[in-house]
């Protein structure tokens, strides 16, 4: 699989400064985790790494290419992107919406096939929507609307999933139930790259994180490095304390 | 069973005038030939037998011209003469059923200038059935039509004749009323919105025939729409109008509240059938009639 | 996506071949079954050629391509602004057809000019709403919608404006046209072909609107080109429209509500819904164009009330009963 690489990159946040501009590689396995206090620009920055939104300065790299010479379709094949929002004008049912993850797979001409199906039939059954495939997406609670999502970035089977806030709504047995699953996209080879508003979760799933500060700073790495109590109470401007569980870091906010 | 030529003029409705048609010798006997008020010019190789008239006033005039008894298709509200009320109607002049009309095979439809929709006309004549469009402006108009009219379906005698006595008609009026004493009128044609005509108008020609002043004569609108204030500032000395249907004055009663106006002052608000002035037809003489004798009172008054 | 697209499309292609049936056999004056067959064969009376073959069949397919094009449009300018309420007239098409048309009439020209006219008003109305729309950055279809919005109450005043100031003799015409009419479209074959022709391109484009259905961010994720294709929906919806509104005037209600029934049954695949807008929308009008002929012969009711009076009561039915 190709790489993502964001190279001297700039996301364009109005009114703010240029800050540290983010220069890392999401390598094949390696699950990311993308942390920061609202309005930081993490939504931005997953956009910007899909090429929906151009950056302020630098290039997303897919492999040898930026993103701007690839064909949209041809990103699309290596790239999917779980929304934060999503927008149903139209009723649509369950299996239609994971069926449209293989968009990217056929030809204009072609029609969705007995296989097709299969493969977004397996999805929903992975995240636990498969007994909901005959209903209307916007008939669904929160939560099964955010796991028909990801059932259809996994119908479109991308080498590199960008995912925001994937957890929102959802409850913990199902949390834990889709880091598990993206963990395991990312042992087959494949690579993870989220915004995620839990840091504990974060501490606990991901191998690498990038650290966005409000003010344009940032930092990035391996996990281990990154989860400094100092920097992560300047990063939220929130006092923490740090208990390890499990050999795991645990953050608890500091109760005042 | 038809041919019919086509004359393009430029002169489009001012052709009115060019009422003295051309006659054109022909190899046939029988054709008879006569230009309509759009210009054109219709020629049948026989005087026509089944005529179509696609507006009341057509109507009334076709049966002016002594056509009546050939006439196998009007429309809507074509109520004169009564005759014509047992004629097949082939809808609105706005909306015609084409297929009735069709069906009822005329070989000569009067079509009206202002009144039917081009792109009907014009279906018509797709169909190859001759248009003849009229559509009289003046007291000659009417007799004029009636003349071409008459020759069209073979009944000059009766058609000329008819022409002749309304134009001696208004030749009376237009000598009896040549000195009279000018009477400033308002003519009301609708009531809401107010709209009255101007000089221009058949109607308007009716005032100036009678010697009335036409206090809105010199509007550029043929049928222009005006507000009460200017009706009141304009102080006619005589109201008449008309109304929906017949012997209905509901009309004047808005005047009745204005004393100041003189028409209101000294009586002058009067009733004129609508049905004889609304139509340029023969019974526009009668319509003349019946609107300078109110003026005639008008003046009695001062 | 899956469900078989065939069999709704077979039905609905039995019905508009029923209504048409139904249209060429019915009229303010009768010929039988018979005598129609007969004259489709090249027999039959003067009379009965005349209303069949002249009368009665152009009517027909001028009904079923206008009711068509509209029906398509309406679907397509719904995904385009992903806002139901959308219709062919939304964005101000049918006015600046309107005027186009108006100001040919009052400058007394006629028959194929005004359809020029017509066409060319529609075409200018699209590409000002889409530029204004646009402005110095990049368009929302929200913004494109209450841009168009705006600018059709601009050309309703400007058309109340022609008809107050334009010569009494013009006014008959005018809004003859305006109220919309299929009894003078003489010559369908234009736009049944560009029906056809559309109903071909949706085909590799149909999935790509399924997309895009779901909105542009989540289009592009999912590989598709939005701008290029948002512009193809528009000019080819516009397109439709224009043609419609030239051949028949402007006849409202079909291009909302036939999308609308056809999504609350067959639910919102793009490649079954507009051909079966085609096929729906057509067969609507050409029965509402029956009846509006037949109901009370020989007066003629604009087609647009029937249309209206027949689809108001079947969409409330199937919302009614729609989850």
């Amino acid at each position: 699989m190709n790489p993502l690489r964001a190279k001297q990159l700039v996301i364009d946040i109005p009114d703010r400064a240029d800050g540290q501009p983010l220069d890392f590689t999401v390598e094949p396995g390696q699950v990311w985790g993308v942390l920061g206090p609202n309005g930081a620009g993490k939504t931005t920055l997953l956009h910007i790494l899909a090429g929906l939104r151009a950056p302020r300065k630098g290039t997303v790299q897919l492999g040898e290419h930026s993103l701007s010479e690839l064909k949209r379709r041809q990103i699309s094949q290596q790239l999917g992107l779980v929304f934060q929002d999503r927008q149903d004008g139209f009723p649509a049912t369950v299996l239609e919406t994971a069926l449209i993850g293989r968009h990217p797979w056929l030809s204009p001409w072609q029609m969705e096939t007995g296989e097709d199906e299969r493969i977004a039939r397996h999805a929903l059954e992975k995240l636990d929507v498969a007994h909901l495939s005959d209903r209307l997406v916007n008939t669904l609670s929160g939560g099964e609307r955010q796991r028909v999502a990801i059932a259809t970035v996994l119908t479109q089977a991308p080498d590199t999933w960008l995912l925001d806030e994937p957890t929102n709504h959802l409850d913990l047995h199902h949390q834990v139930a889709v880091l598990q699953l993206l963990t395991e996209q990312a042992r087959s080879g494949r690579s993870v790259f989220m915004c995620l508003h839990d840091l504990n979760l974060a501490a606990r799933w991901c191998d690498h994180l990038l650290l966005l500060f409000p003010n344009g700073d940032a930092c990035w790495g391996p996990a281990e490095r990154m989860l400094v109590p100092a920097a992560l109470e300047r990063l939220y401007n929130q006092e923490l304390l740090t208990v390890e569980v499990d050999g795991a870091p645990l953050f608890v906010p500091v109760k005042r | 069973m038809l041919t019919f030529f086509w004359q393009r003029s430029f002169n489009g409705l001012a052709m009115i005038g060019a009422a003295f048609a051309l006659w054109q010798t022909s190899a046939l006997a029988d054709q008879v030939c006569a230009t309509d008020d759009t210009g054109s010019e219709i020629c049948l190789e026989q005087p026509a037998s089944r005529v179509a008239a696609l507006s009341p006033g057509a109507t009334e005039l076709v049966w002016a011209a002594g056509a009546g008894e050939k006439v196998v298709a009007v429309v809507s509200y074509s109520d004169y003469p009564e005759a014509a009320l047992d004629v097949p109607s082939v809808g609105s002049h706005t909306r015609m059923d084409l297929e009735r009309l069709v069906e009822l095979a005329p070989d000569l439809v009067i079509g009206w200038v202002t009144g039917n929709p081009p792109e009907q006309l014009e279906a018509i004549r797709d169909l190859g059935v001759p248009v003849f469009s009229i559509e009289p402006r003046t007291f000659e108009g009417v007799s004029d039509t009636i003349e071409r009219l008459s020759t069209l379906a073979g009944t000059e005698g009766e058609g000329f004749a008819e022409a002749e006595r309304f134009r001696q008609g208004i030749a009376e009026l237009a000598q009896q009323y040549e000195t009279a004493e000018p009477v400033p009128v308002f003519y009301q044609v609708w009531d809401e919105p107010l709209m009255t005509v101007n000089d221009e108008h058949l109607i308007g020609k009716v005032i100036t025939l009678c010697g009335g002043a036409n206090v809105f004569g010199d509007l550029d609108r043929l049928v222009p729409r005006i507000s009460a204030e200017s009706v009141i500032g304009a102080n006619p000395e005589a109201i008449l109008a008309g109304g929906m249907g017949e012997e209905n004055r509901h009309w004047l009663t808005r005047w009745e509240a204005f004393p100041g106006i003189a028409a209101t002052a000294r009586d002058n608000l009067y009733f004129i059938p609508p049905s004889l002035v609304q139509r340029p037809t023969p019974r526009l003489l009668q319509g003349s009639r019946l609107f300078c004798q109110k003026l005639d009172d008008a003046r009695a008054k001062r | 996506m899956s469900r078989p697209l065939i069999m709704p499309l077979a039905i609905l292609a039995l019905a508009s071949l029923i209504a048409m049936v139904l249209s060429v056999g019915i009229g303010s004056v009768s010929v039988s079954p018979g005598d129609v067959v007969a004259v489709l064969m090249g027999d039959g009376s003067n009379l009965q050629q005349t209303l069949v073959l002249e009368l009665r069949l152009p009517r027909t397919l001028a009904a079923f391509a206008t009711g068509g094009l509209l029906a398509v449009a309406g679907a397509l300018m719904q995904v385009l602004l992903r806002n139901p309420l959308a219709d062919p007239y939304v964005l101000g098409l049918s006015g600046g057809a309107a005027v186009g048309a108006l100001l040919a009439m009052m400058a007394g020209l006629g028959g194929f000019i005004v359809s020029g006219s017509a066409f060319a008003g529609a075409l200018l109305a699209t590409l000002m709403v889409f530029g204004l729309a646009h402005g110095t950055g990049s368009w929302t279809p929200s913004r494109l919608l209450l841009t168009g919005v705006v600018v059709a109450a601009g050309w309703g005043a400007v058309i109340t404006l022609m008809l107050a100031i334009s010569p009494a003799q013009r006014l008959p015409g005018m809004l003859y046209w305006l109220m919309g009419d299929v009894s003078y479209a003489r010559s369908p074959w234009p736009a049944l072909g560009l029906l056809l022709l559309v109903c071909l391109l949706v085909v590799p484009l149909g999935r790509s609107l399924n997309v895009l259905a779901r909105g542009p961010m989540q289009a592009a994720a999912l590989g598709v080109s939005v701008r290029p294709l948002e512009w193809t929906i528009y000019i080819l919806a516009s397109l439709l429209t224009a043609t419609a509104v030239t051949m028949a005037g402007s006849i409202g209600f079909v291009g909302l509500v036939v999308p609308h029934m056809l999504r609350l049954v067959l639910g919102n695949d793009q490649r079954l819904i507009l051909p079966a807008c085609a096929l729906a929308g057509g067969t609507l009008l050409v029965l509402a164009d029956t009846l509006a002929r037949v109901v009370i012969a020989p007066e003629q009711l604009p087609v647009g009330v029937i249309t209206a009076l027949l689809g108001v009561p079947t969409f409330l039915y199937l919302l009614y009963r729609s989850r």
